[in-house]
């Protein structure tokens, strides 16, 4: 990014503009959240484009040649890590033909690298656990902790890539932890009732919101991550949450509801179709209409 | 809080067992019907967005594991793939591809039994910043260890350009560049040994492919590769065909370009073409006397592919998905050796449907040897599969085909008029860290 000499200089509003159209830099993340974390710490020097979208599995986005085209224009590219894109991203990366984003580059953030991982494996691993992630539990983006560390990294980077705009950066970077500073304040209404409530979860996917708002998981409609429920297990599980006194089954919108609709009848509990990613519907525009919809829906139910 | 937890630790083996003595009749039903409705089609209206359920990590609870990542290691990734067949054929089919399962029925006998179809040893890693390094070895109908692929892609080359080299499958069509657990069949398309070669296109080479920067996904390839065949023989009990390439191998490169195009036509429907050209020299054929005939013509194969899929965003609303794919080849060979130039082709279409959670149902129709051949026995097949996919990394799979040869050649002077059928069972099973296939 060239920095433009000062007797040259437009009024501060026109060169933001300006500043855009030069764009800068051209961020692609894998889901939208870590798009629209960038957003909040990159402002109008970074463009920003997801490959996934918000209602769909992370774990299974198709991996259509076209997004090869808008990895192959992007200066950094930021995924989740601990494995959660491993069936479709890699071999989109290599395809892309862009030198700049390949593993180990500068232009390639993973950015669990700081996040305290949940669920690692402590015994011997194989598949008959089902579809585990061997370094951890990938979903970690939605606790405002989390999404600080996440930020943190990807305005560290935005920094190595665009020396000139570290003031910028970390100007927003502060920015974004004083709101969800105030965020967090503003939530506590909310988070406080959820403290110590039973609920059972879909995938094993919610385990970094339940540490976070003190959330007790007494089981899971998947026997086991990605394997289709048999009909004892499930009978088992109607059996708990109703020994435990769960009232809540929480499930990502983007899976199939017909088995956990009737589980959370049978087991008196109520079914919660909740957003994890930023645009899983179209009112969520960032992390932080995200986690404030996941709250209210949570707490409106408790 | 601790006491709680160690309680409920307890108290959830205990209910478990409560309830394994015996589900209620009803809820058995009850559950199983939403089993069912789950894997397959949705309940009725109900807007919502879309994918196939996954996995998440197993294991331990809710203790945070402050940055205690599992154990790191610079060995590549490893992974081996078996095909396993129990299968019966009516008579040796007129083409057989190398991953094809071989019962070994020669002539018009029938064969009957057991065979591991393919046993796959897989090896990628990164290897430095510049390239990937990938390894196929395998060993197909339990005879003897083949390397299928060994190869090194560039990763850091400017200006779009990706090299390939080492030993690879060509990206001629679309079937030929795919390893067998990527067929949605138990045997490949009769275009694979009728024009590509038993083992498909693939050999020591190089390539060089180009992403052209355009708003739609547009590769460019240049390939060109030492392939080397002997003549067919015509005095063998399973004669092979007349191979495209491979006569003059260590002096005359057979060479190939690709184009291949993406086009999203919305999010759900996808359209994926391309268009083959390879040119190379044929070995000819062995005469029963043991005189060659048509060796060292100049040969040209023009290939055509598409690849059209439906499949929803996520799975809110059902796991069905649908794919058609669907390649046809001309083959030009030249005047030479006292054998006059012809054109013959062939050509497959397929259609595969996603009904349910882990259920596919495929249908596929072949022809060789059109519109007429003299060493192309017109030879058509109908085949049909049904896969059960277990997990990601397991299925199983039912297969059924029949062929029939209407035409003759110089290799099969009798035409075999009367459908032979073949009947495999298969199962496929991928061990250890494999990576993601492209699309």
């Amino acid at each position: 990014m060239a920095r433009i000499p000062t007797e040259f200089r437009a009024p501060a509003e026109v060169e933001n503009h300006m500043i855009a159209l030069l764009a800068v830099l051209h961020v692609v993340s894998s889901i939208p959240t870590l798009g629209s974390l960038a957003k909040e710490v990159g402002g109008a020097r970074i463009e920003v484009e997801s490959l996934g979208k918000g209602y769909q599995d992370p774990h299974f986005v198709e991996p259509k040649p076209s997004l090869m085209l808008v990895l192959n224009r992007a200066d950094l590219l930021l995924h989740v890590g601990l494995e959660l894109e491993i069936g479709w991203l890699p071999p989109l990366v290599l395809g892309s033909r862009n030198p700049k984003i390949q593993p180990g580059e500068l232009g390639n953030l993973d950015c669990s690298r700081s996040i305290p991982v949940l669920d690692v494996p402590t015994t011997k691993l194989d598949r008959s656990m089902g579809d585990i992630h061997p370094q951890g539990n990938p979903h970690y983006w939605l606790p405002p902790a989390n999404a600080k560390i996440i930020a943190r990294e990807i305005a560290e980077r935005l920094q190595q890539l665009d020396p000139d705009g570290r003031a910028e950066y970390e100007k927003n970077l502060a920015a974004f932890n004083k709101r969800v500073d105030m965020k967090t304040r503003e939530w506590a209404p909310m988070t406080a009732k959820l403290k110590g409530v039973k609920v059972a979860t879909y995938h094993k996917s919610w385990s970094y919101v339940s540490q976070w708002l003190g959330l007790q998981e007494v089981g899971y409609v998947e026997p086991k991550p990605g394997i289709p429920p048999d009909p004892q297990h499930l009978a088992r599980l109607i059996t708990v949450m109703k020994q435990e006194g769960a009232k809540l089954l929480m499930m990502e919108n983007f899976y199939n509801k017909s088995v956990a609709t009737l589980v959370a009848e049978k087991a008196g509990a109520k079914l919660l179709t909740l957003p994890t990613d930023v645009g899983a519907t179209p009112e969520i525009k960032d992390w932080f209409s995200l986690v404030e919809t996941l709250l209210k829906a949570l707490s409106s139910s408790v | 809080m601790k006491l709680a937890l160690l309680l409920l630790s307890v108290a959830l083996p205990a209910a478990a067992q409560q309830v394994d003595a015996g589900i209620p009749d009803d809820l058995q039903k009850e559950l199983e019907k939403a089993i069912r409705s789950d894997s397959g089609t949705p309940p009725q209206g109900e807007k919502a967005p879309s994918a196939p359920p996954a996995a998440t990590s197993g294991s331990s609870g809710n203790a945070p594991q402050t940055l205690l990542r599992g154990a790191q290691s610079l060995n590549p990734d490893f992974s081996v793939i078996l095909d396993g067949v129990a299968g019966y054929e009516r008579r040796a089919p007129q083409f057989l591809s190398g991953d094809d399962p071989d019962l070994g029925a020669q002539g018009t006998s029938h064969a009957l039994g057991f065979m591991v179809q393919e046993v796959e040893l897989a090896f990628s890693a990164i290897v430095d910043p510049y390239f990937k390094g990938e390894v196929y070895l395998t060993i197909p109908n339990l005879s003897g260890l083949e390397v299928e692929e060994a190869f090194a892609t560039t990763t850091s080359l400017p200006w779009n350009l990706q090299v390939k080299a080492g030993s690879f499958r060509s990206a001629f069509g679309r079937q030929n560049g795919q390893h067998l657990h990527l067929q949605d069949f138990t045997r490949r398309p009769l275009i694979n040994a009728a024009f590509l070669g038993a083992d498909g296109m693939r050999g020591p080479g190089a390539q060089v492919s180009w992403l052209a920067p355009l708003p739609f996904f547009l590769t460019l390839a240049g390939e060109a590769f030492s392939l080397r065949s002997a003549p067919a023989d015509e005095s063998q009990v399973l004669p092979l065909p007349v191979e495209s390439f491979g006569a003059d191998g260590s002096t005359r490169p057979t060479l190939a370009v690709e184009a291949k195009a993406f086009f999203p036509i919305s999010e759900t429907w996808s359209l994926t073409s391309g268009l083959s050209f390879a040119s190379g020299r044929s070995p000819g054929l062995l005469l029963v006397d043991g005189t060659p005939t048509g060796a060292g013509r100049d040969s040209q194969l023009y290939g055509v592919d598409v690849y059209l899929k439906w499949k929803p965003a996520n799975v809110s609303l059902g796991y069905e998905s649908l794919a058609f794919q669907a390649e046809a080849i001309m083959r030009h060979l030249d005047a030479g050796d006292g054998v006059v130039g012809e054109w013959d082709g062939g050509g497959y279409a397929q259609i595969v449907a996603q009904f349910a959670r882990r259920w596919f149902v495929g249908l596929r129709g072949d022809i060789v040897g059109v519109p007429s051949s003299s060493v192309l026995a017109r030879t058509g097949r109908l085949g049909a599969s049904l896969t059960f996919q277990a997990s990601e990394f397991a299925r199983l799979r039912a297969y059924l085909d029949a062929e029939r040869a209407s035409g003759t050649s110089v290799l099969l002077p009798q035409a075999q008029p009367e459908w032979a059928p073949a009947a495999f069972l298969q199962l496929e099973f991928s061990m250890g860290a494999h990576g993601a296939h492209p699309y």
